[in-house]
């Protein structure tokens, strides 16, 4: 998977790049308008990450240049300014995805995921990890072939565990995943535990292996080890 | 007490006390005049007695005549001088007896070696009955400038006012966060055209200076963004280091939970911003009881996990707000609910068509319904997490459409009810 990063901010362009990098993709970074445009117009990427000011140009020309083109890169927004009209305008520029800044980069991870399932497999949408089994289209989630009753919480959860697998994944992340703007509605990470919790519990009574390790006070990491 | 009222009282006051001054004078000038007048007859009165007793050796016979009375008095020694006396005497008039004034006067004859004081006296009547003509013109004209004074208050000062009140309404009605400038017309009276050009150009440097800010904040959050993802995630590079992390764990998790702090209280100024600068002007119908119970579905898990009962009882309604500032008003409100509220705490929604109302066990006292609107405003007892913006975004939407919103304590639970009509 080639991915594309845009971002004139050296620091973010380079966690990104190394947040996409363990994740498996192959990543190309710039970080002028420029630059981008001799990327996009020579290469086809899966997923572009796309940041709106850019030194030299704006990036939703980019966009409309990938149009012109025809295109079929996905295209993720983060922008720093996420104003409504913005958003609105990206997407119907065709953006697959708008992130507003700042934001964790497993969330961001999610989003690529998500565009690149929705863009390669064409309605084929499960994922995997070892013996458990994510039907998306149908939010139906299966370890060794016997399906598993989660909440919505528990589901979103268990979803951003495995695509983000063998990261420690910080409490605040996950609550801005689960609860977006109001993460800090609830002073301590009890429910995060809880839900954890109780995730936990149902993958084992399914028959599942431990994937879910506590991080010291810090958060979580899906792996096998 | 109006500037007009308070001249006119001055005026009225100066312009009756001029008058009754005249009055006054008239009246003395009038009396002098009169007593002149009298004292004139009475001499002449005084010069035909002489003449005949000088004529005839003998006084003349008294002969009665209307408001002149002649008496004579044998005295021991003559009379040495002649005197004009003015007194106060009881007459017979109609068969009643009344004070009247008269003029007196007394002087000295000598008939036939006899000393006789001669007493001539005439009625001041007229004098009298002038004091009450003046005192009736005095008190007539004192109230005709009263009327007067009445009918120009009632047709002209209002009218010649009514510049001065169209500015004032004008600013009244003025927002210093609404697009346009205050521009108060020119007038042709120079006070007023002095006001209004004063008061517009202190609208549009006020408005300039708003303008800076409101722009320095807006941009000084946005360009706070790039900086805080590059905080958040440098660390989330720096817990992937996981044989490192149990010596940093401490720090990095309390760098954490500030910079997310951080970045909560930046969106909620992003999004005051926005709404100063009526990003979010177009409204929609919206189905206020289809929203609610989204949202409280959504929060359903979290509600069953903390162990609250929550109480809903919403009826179709519509109303009329920007979509996105409708889901931040019923997420901050039910978010509030729920961090605020106690352990096996309640919670309780009402929806009706006329208003919303949410209401919550905390273990905070009441709060203070002046203040718990206001920006940065929390009360000592409440625990860490929020920035202390949530109601007042939620206050500020609601000044945007419209739409009053109240907060009180009763029975132990916070309300907060938002009045649709």
């Amino acid at each position: 998977m080639k991915i594309l990063i845009i971002e004139d901010e050296p620091s973010l362009n380079r966690e990104m790049v190394n947040y996409l990098e363990s994740q498996q993709y192959l990543c190309e970074a710039v970080t002028s308008y420029p630059e981008a445009l001799e990327k996009i117009e020579c290469f086809l990427y899966d997923c572009i990450v796309l940041d709106i000011m850019l030194p030299g140009g704006s990036g939703l020309e980019l966009l409309k240049q990938l149009k012109v083109d025809r295109k079929t890169d996905g295209v993720i927004i983060i922008s720093a300014k996420g104003e409504l009209d913005d958003k609105i305008l990206g997407l119907r520029l065709g953006a697959d995805d708008y992130l507003t800044k700042p934001f964790y980069l497993p969330e961001l991870g999610m989003r690529i995921e998500a565009i690149i399932r929705r863009k390669n497999f064409q309605g084929n949408t499960t994922i995997e990890f070892e013996e458990i089994h994510v039907d998306i289209a149908a939010k139906v989630v299966e370890v060794n072939g016997q399906s598993i009753v989660l909440t919505p919480k528990e589901y979103e959860l268990l979803l951003y565990f495995i695509v983000n697998k063998n990261r420690v994944l910080s409490k605040n992340a996950i609550t801005s995943h689960l609860w977006g703007d109001y993460a800090d509605s609830y002073g301590s990470y009890d429910f995060i535990y809880t839900h954890v919790k109780n995730l936990r519990k149902k993958l084992l009574q399914a028959g599942s292996a431990d994937y879910i390790h506590s991080i010291y006070g810090t958060g979580y990491k899906f792996s096998q080890k | 007490m109006k500037l007009f009222a308070k001249y006119n009282r001055i005026n009225i006051a100066a312009s009756i006390a001029v008058f009754l001054a005249g009055c006054l004078a008239f009246y003395f000038v009038f009396r002098y005049v009169l007593t002149r007048q009298i004292d004139e007859s009475l001499r002449t009165e005084q010069t035909e007695i002489n003449q005949y007793v000088k004529e005839h050796n003998q006084l003349p016979e008294i002969v009665e005549a209307y408001d002149q009375k002649i008496s004579y008095q044998l005295v021991d020694k003559p009379v040495q001088d002649l005197r004009f006396i003015s007194q106060k005497v009881k007459t017979e008039k109609r068969k009643r007896y009344e004070d009247e004034w008269i003029r007196l006067l007394v002087f000295g004859v000598a008939v036939n070696g006899k000393q006789y004081e001669i007493r001539v006296s005439k009625s001041e009547m007229e004098t009298e009955d002038l004091l009450i003509l003046i005192l009736l013109i005095a008190a007539g004209m004192t109230g005709l400038i009263l009327v007067m004074n009445y009918f120009i208050n009632a047709f002209f000062i209002r009218r010649l006012w009514k510049p001065f009140y169209q500015s004032i309404h004008a600013v009244q009605q003025y927002r210093l966060s609404g697009q346009q400038n205050l521009q108060l017309p020119a007038d042709p009276i120079d006070e007023f055209d002095l006001l209004n050009k004063s008061i517009n150009s202190m609208a549009s440097r006020i408005h300039a200076d708003y303008n800076i800010l409101k722009e320095f904040t807006s941009n000084a959050a946005h360009e706070m963004q790039t900086p805080l993802a590059v905080i958040i995630n440098s660390i989330d590079a720096i817990i992937q280091q996981e044989p490192l992390l149990h010596l940093v764990e401490e720090p990095i998790f309390t760098i954490q939970k500030s910079a997310d702090k951080l970045i909560r209280l930046n969106q909620a100024l992003l999004l005051l911003t926005r709404m100063e600068n009526r990003q979010f002007e177009s409204k929609e119908e919206i189905r206020a009881d289809l929203l609610v119970e989204h949202k409280c579905n959504e929060l359903k898990e979290l509600i069953t996990v903390t162990g609250i009962t929550m109480e809903i009882s919403v009826v179709p309604v519509t109303v009329y707000l920007h979509k996105y500032l409708a889901e931040i008003v019923f997420d901050n409100l039910l978010h509030n609910a729920i961090r605020y509220n106690i352990e096996q705490g309640f919670i309780s929604i009402e929806l009706t068509e006329r208003c919303f109302s949410i209401s919550n066990a905390s273990a905070i006292p009441p709060l203070d319904p002046a203040k718990v609107f206001q920006r940065f405003y929390r009360h000592p007892e409440t625990g860490p997490g929020g920035n202390g913006l949530g109601l007042s975004i939620v206050k500020q939407i609601c000044d945007l459409a419209g739409y009053p919103i109240h907060y009180r304590y009763q029975n132990t639970l916070h309300t907060i009810s938002i009045a649709w009509k």
